[in-house]
């Protein structure tokens, strides 16, 4: 029998805490210049006048970094095959350079998929924390685990 | 320029279209969303979606500077995003595809403490052949024309 977590094998309610993410502000501006090029994105000095008061991330490259995480810690040794999507997703605090980032992520719900041959959906309520702790991104993820074959 | 208050709901608006690369999905995806199918064009072709396919991230990713640079054109004043409602990735997104976004507003409202309004939109990604991609409904906040400074 494969040792990879199968839909059968995920219990609601499993927690899991991973991931080590150090932002920095080459980083941002690298990601907000091809993605998302607003200026508390991209320029540090019309960043400061902003109502955030220094460059932050887009929320978009927390998703990014977030999924980073995700992939090195918890696809690995998963029979997922990628996610339907999202719900939920809240930018909660910005994200700053020097910011150290990890992931908190709960199983909330499987759901039956019978469209779906041989596939389940799992919701994970996910949140991305910073160094103080503090809820920086937090989403409910709808991944795709495979069954074991009977 | 584009306030709070010039935005009506029922409004709909195109985003351009953005023609997909081979090198920017393995690009976008070694960097953040390192699984076999968005990274390994052999190991995708024995996956479920039978080929290269990129990340829903990256999808994202392209769908922001899209409305980043359509905010440009329209001269929008906005200031980020508390948020995404729901996000589907409904169809595989494959190299040579050539995605078109377009949008419709579906609600607004004033925020109570701050010179801001929050706009909730529709963002749908097409391909193509007309496929809808990507569906999501995310909130942008506008800066209000009555309160900026002089």
């Amino acid at each position: 029998m494969s040792s990879l977590v199968h839909f059968e094998d995920v219990e609601v309610g499993e927690t899991r805490r991973f991931g080590r993410y150090e932002v920095t502000a080459e980083e941002i501006i690298e990601y907000a210049r091809q993605f998302d090029p607003q200026p508390f994105h991209i320029d540090e000095e019309a960043a400061r006048q902003s109502m955030f008061g220094g460059l932050i991330a887009s929320g978009w490259h927390t998703g990014a970094m977030f999924i980073r995480m995700v992939c090195e810690h918890l696809v690995l040794g998963t029979a997922t095959t990628g996610a339907v999507g999202f719900d939920d997703l809240k930018w909660l605090k910005p994200v700053r350079p020097g910011d150290i980032l990890c992931v908190e992520s709960t199983v909330r719900e499987k759901i039956d998929s019978p469209s779906r041959r041989g596939l389940g959906t799992v919701k994970i309520d996910s949140r991305v924390l910073n160094q103080r702790n503090e809820a920086v991104m937090t989403l409910t993820s709808l991944v795709l685990y495979r069954r074991r074959r009977t | 320029m584009r306030y709070f208050e010039d935005v009506q709901v029922g409004e709909k608006a195109s985003l351009g279209t953005h023609t997909v690369t081979e090198e920017e999905i393995l690009a976008f995806a070694r960097r953040y969303d390192p699984q076999p199918f968005h990274i390994d064009a052999e190991a995708a072709k024995r996956s479920i979606f039978g080929g290269l396919i990129a990340s829903g991230w990256h999808t994202c990713a392209i769908m922001m500077r899209m409305t980043v640079e359509a905010g440009r054109k329209s001269r929008a004043v906005t200031t980020g995003s508390p948020g995404v409602d729901s996000c589907r990735w409904l169809k595989p997104v494959r190299p040579g595809d050539t995605l078109a976004g377009r949008t419709e507003v579906l609600e607004t409202w004033p925020s109570r403490s701050k010179p801001i309004g929050f706009v909730r939109s529709r963002v749908e990604m097409l391909n193509q052949r007309g496929e809808i991609v990507l569906s999501l409904v995310g909130i942008a906040m506008y800066c209000r024309r009555e309160e900026i400074p002089a």
